[in-house]
């Protein structure tokens, strides 16, 4: 299943004087806060040869399952060879190009694209990403409606441009760049009558994941799903889905949608789309009214500089190809299926470690009790030569999110690797157990910056042994 | 897939198939509005200073994707340097460090002076001026934005709020405690104070038939912002890598920014990234707060490698010295058109940013589809919807300057006839 690009030449191991460069050059432009961060998490690895479903770090000269795939970007795997020989050719005649042009690469992908799109999502508009997407799909439904309000769900994650961050469910990634648009309100998740209680004439958009992806992986059941569209239907709220992450085969269907069979009015896509190497991001909408009559009015509502570029849509064009010839949602079914029945049995064996075990397709999550379990996890993955991050609005929930190109044999070895894992993380909990239980400390272990400055201390301890067993031999 | 370049006999109706499928998966309404501007056709090829359609007929783009294109399209070496990366890297994990994020990081910092060391990546213009603006609140703890009339910051939820744009409304309230004030007079300088947390100009507006913020004001709004202890952010996507005859246009004052956002043109329209640069202290926000903003495509591993490439290309060919050259002659040879020709009744802009005054919006269309017939893709400001904004390569020689007068001196006897 897995195509491997023209091999690259054998690159030369980093050192650990070069690395300590890097992350100097990375910590003095960039963040130093970010690479204490990583450093404490034992996540300060580099990515070459990144192939299939795994990365190589130069300096500890040791493979990684790629389980974080930048929060799904890498559906179709990491240097995948048809969608790479596809950037490779466009380069030969296209590029960026204008926005305000047709190209026959852009045709073909809006025409590809809205022929596998679920039910009368016939109609689309292109976007450089995510948040991009999201801001235009909420400008349309505010201008297709006339309405203002927004409703959005606790703890959800749609992105970081202004009115992406005004939906979003987490006070953290808002709280220091407020006051936000004061339009959106949010509801709690997978609740019905709250939503019901909270819509009116007033709305102009629902906007929810069809699985909550950084709030911890939530999967939305298929009758608050339905609910919600009888729901927009009644009050004329245009319902929409944010598939970033779940589109393009994630959940075990090519659209999350699928699973309830519910179509909303509008549907947006990027991450995966762009196959891992040129970003690219599309918003799918229904050809009815208001929305198509809003769009006749205003055609420019929202041009996109470097969204549907005519590489992007080549590169874009052959993701789709390569998921659909390969029917990749059927094989993320299938492995999603085994990783899901793994966790639920190391569950059985700890449930008073871990507290749930969710997901749909390869988006799958493990809960543990408490919030500082999943740095732990996150560090003791790490040293098992697995990338996986917690959720970013959900720190007690590991994410595991692997390109749905993986193997029966790869698949083994992940979560052989996560077993090992969580032994050697529970090793440490009868420390941390216990401290937990006195008043106060739980609190300040799953305080982010504390966890940070813990981590930090432990990893500078190590390293500080390492270079000590170095120097004695 | 291929396209479809062998013969225009075969092109032609192809083309109309692709532009009625482009219409009914997009609007008729987007189609009928580029038809309105000339721009009936399907592009197949983009080459230097020009665009080919499906017929094999050669434009002289001055549209260059609202001025990104500054190396031209394609640049030899750049595409070379991207077809090798892409077997050696890829999108990357956006919360991992990068050796290639770095590497540009570093060499943006230098390439723009050295006084903005703090670097954040984006993948578009609204998505990093968004950023910029929460930068601002978050690193001043204050939380008023203030802008100049007339600026076009892009499309995103901040940016939208900050732009002078007249349907906004359309789009919601938008963003609080965000409001566009006049340059001109007490206005914006009045009222800067010390609840303000930045101040977001163009230093020439690109949109706004390139009307230019004079080295004296910016002055003077400088030294009222490091008085107030507010942030001066300076937007140069349009104007910034050698667009107005300088490196950036900032250089014409002498004012630096506190923070510096710089557009697509930094991936030469190779690859979609963009960036905010920060003075240490701005920066330092982001030093306290990892991972508070994060962008998914932003400063991409394989961006930031063509990106590094143009940046080299850029140092190497140094477009700001042609862009002046080629920019006073275009200039010249507008102005001798404009002398004859009562229908340009207005030029402004710097190097090969110019933007024509038509009068109206009816007659900068009309312009721009007079052009188009002279194969030559321009098209009216976002904003002064009356001109027309001629943005070309940046590698622009003497025969192409001398096609692109004659285009105009066409369009401008044409719109004249029509009037």
């Amino acid at each position: 299943m897995r195509d491997v690009a023209e091999s690259p030449p054998p690159r030369p191991a980093v050192t650990p004087e070069e690395k300590s460069r890097i992350e100097a050059r990375f910590a003095s432009h960039i963040s130093r806060g970010q690479v204490a961060l990583l450093r404490a998490a034992h996540l300060d690895v580099l990515e070459t040869a990144r192939d299939g479903v795994r990365f190589r770090d130069p300096t500890l000269g040791r493979a990684f399952f790629d389980a974080f795939t930048s929060a799904g970007c890498f559906n179709v795997g990491r240097h995948n060879a048809a969608v790479v020989d596809a950037l490779v050719r466009a380069l030969d005649e296209v590029d960026v190009g204008s926005y305000l042009w047709v190209s026959p690469a852009k045709v073909a992908f809006a025409e590809r694209l809205t022929s596998l799109a679920p039910g009368d999502l016939k109609r689309v508009f292109f976007a450089a990403g995510g948040g991009d997407a999201i801001d235009g799909a909420l400008k349309l439904a505010r201008g297709a409606t006339g309405r203002a309000e927004v409703l959005s769900t606790a703890k959800a994650y749609h992105g970081h441009t202004g009115l992406a961050l005004s939906a979003n469910g987490k006070p953290h990634y808002r709280q220091r760049f407020e006051p936000l648009d004061p339009a959106f309100r949010m509801l709690p998740f997978n609740d019905l009558d709250a939503m019901e209680a909270a819509a009116s004439e007033r709305t102009a958009a629902i906007i929810l994941e069809p699985v909550q992806g950084e709030a911890g992986i939530f999967p939305a059941d298929g009758g608050y799903l339905r609910g919600l569209r009888a729901l927009c239907d009644r009050t004329g709220a245009l319902l929409v889905f944010d598939e970033v992450q779940t589109g393009f085969g994630r959940t075990g269907r090519l659209f999350a949608c699928e699973h309830s069979g519910v179509v909303p009015d509008l549907l947006v896509l990027a991450k995966s789309i762009g196959g891992g190497i040129y970003p690219n991001g599309a918003v799918l909408y229904r050809a009815r009214a208001p929305l198509t009559d809003f769009v006749e009015r205003h055609p420019d509502f929202h041009p996109s500089t470097c969204g549907g570029s005519d590489l992007g849509c080549r590169v874009s064009l052959a993701v789709l190809d390569y998921l659909v010839t390969n029917r990749l949602w059927e094989n993320a079914d299938r492995q999603g299926t085994r990783l899901l029945a793994a966790l639920r049995a190391l569950r059985q064996e700890s449930p008073r470690i871990l507290k749930d075990v969710r997901g749909q397709g390869l988006m799958v999550g493990v809960e543990y009790l408490h919030e500082f379990m999943g740095p732990m996890m996150a560090d003791a993955l790490a040293k098992e030569g697995v990338f996986a991050a917690f959720s970013g609005n959900a720190p007690q929930v590991m994410r595991f999110m692997v390109p749905l190109s993986i193997t029966d044999a790869e698949m083994s070895e992940l979560i052989a690797a996560i077993r090992r894992a969580f032994a050697a993380m529970r090793t440490l909990l009868p420390v941390a157990l216990p401290a937990a239980r006195i008043p106060g400390v739980l609190r300040l272990l799953n305080d982010e910056s504390v966890q940070a400055t813990l981590f930090g201390i432990l990893r500078r301890l190590e390293d500080a042994a390492a270079r000590l067993r170095r120097s004695v031999r | 897939m291929t396209v479809p370049v062998e013969t225009a006999e075969k092109a032609v109706p192809e083309a109309g198939r692709l532009l009625a499928a482009w219409a009914a998966r997009t609007g008729a309404a987007g189609r009928g509005r580029a038809a309105e501007l000339g721009w009936d056709f399907v592009v197949a090829r983009a080459e230097g200073a020009y665009v080919l359609d499906t017929a094999g007929t050669r434009y002289l783009d001055c549209h260059t994707g609202a001025g990104i294109a500054n190396l031209g399209h394609r640049p030899p070496e750049l595409v070379a340097a991207v077809k090798r990366a892409v077997h050696e890297t890829d999108q990357g994990n956006f919360p991992l460090i990068s050796a290639e994020k770095a590497a540009l990081a570093a060499d943006l910092a230098a390439f723009a002076g050295g006084r903005l060391p703090g670097v954040t990546f984006g993948v578009v213009r609204g998505e990093i001026f968004d950023f910029a603006c929460k930068l601002a609140r978050g690193a001043t703890g204050r939380k008023v934005l203030l802008a100049a009339e007339g600026c076009w910051f892009g499309q995103t939820g901040f940016a939208l709020s900050l732009s002078t744009r007249p349907e906004k409304a359309l789009f919601g309230p938008l963003i609080p405690e965000t409001r566009i004030l006049a340059v001109e007079g007490d206005a914006l300088l009045g009222a800067v104070g010390s609840d303000t947390a930045a101040v977001m100009v163009e230093p020439l507006q690109a949109e706004n038939h390139c009307r230019e913020i004079s080295a004296e004001t910016l002055r003077v709004l400088r030294a009222r912002c490091s008085a107030t202890g507010t942030l001066l952010v300076a937007d140069e996507t349009q104007t910034g890598f050698g667009r107005t005859g300088r490196k950036f246009a900032l250089e014409e004052s002498g004012v630096e920014p506190d923070v510096l956002v710089v557009g697509e043109a930094l991936g030469a329209a190779l690859f979609p990234i963009v960036a905010a640069l920060a003075t240490e202290a701005v920066q330092g926000f982001m030093h306290a707060h990892p991972l508070l903003h994060l962008s998914t495509f932003g400063g991409s591993d394989l961006a930031c490698v063509a990106a590094r490439a143009a940046l080299a290309s850029y140092a190497a060919v140094r477009p700001w010295e042609n862009a002046a050259r080629e920019g006073k002659r275009l200039r010249a040879g507008l102005e001798e058109i404009a002398r004859r020709a009562p229908a340009i009744e207005s030029i402004a802009g710097r190097g090969l940013l110019v933007s024509l005054g038509l009068g109206t919006p009816e007659r900068a269309r009309a312009f721009c589809r007079a052009l188009a017939r002279a194969r030559v893709l321009a098209v009216p400001g976002e904003v002064a919807r009356h001109t027309v904004v001629l943005r070309p390569s940046l590698t622009l020689g003497e025969d192409d300057v001398a096609l692109l007068l004659d285009a105009v001196a066409q369009a401008a006897a044409a719109v004249h006839a029509a009037s």
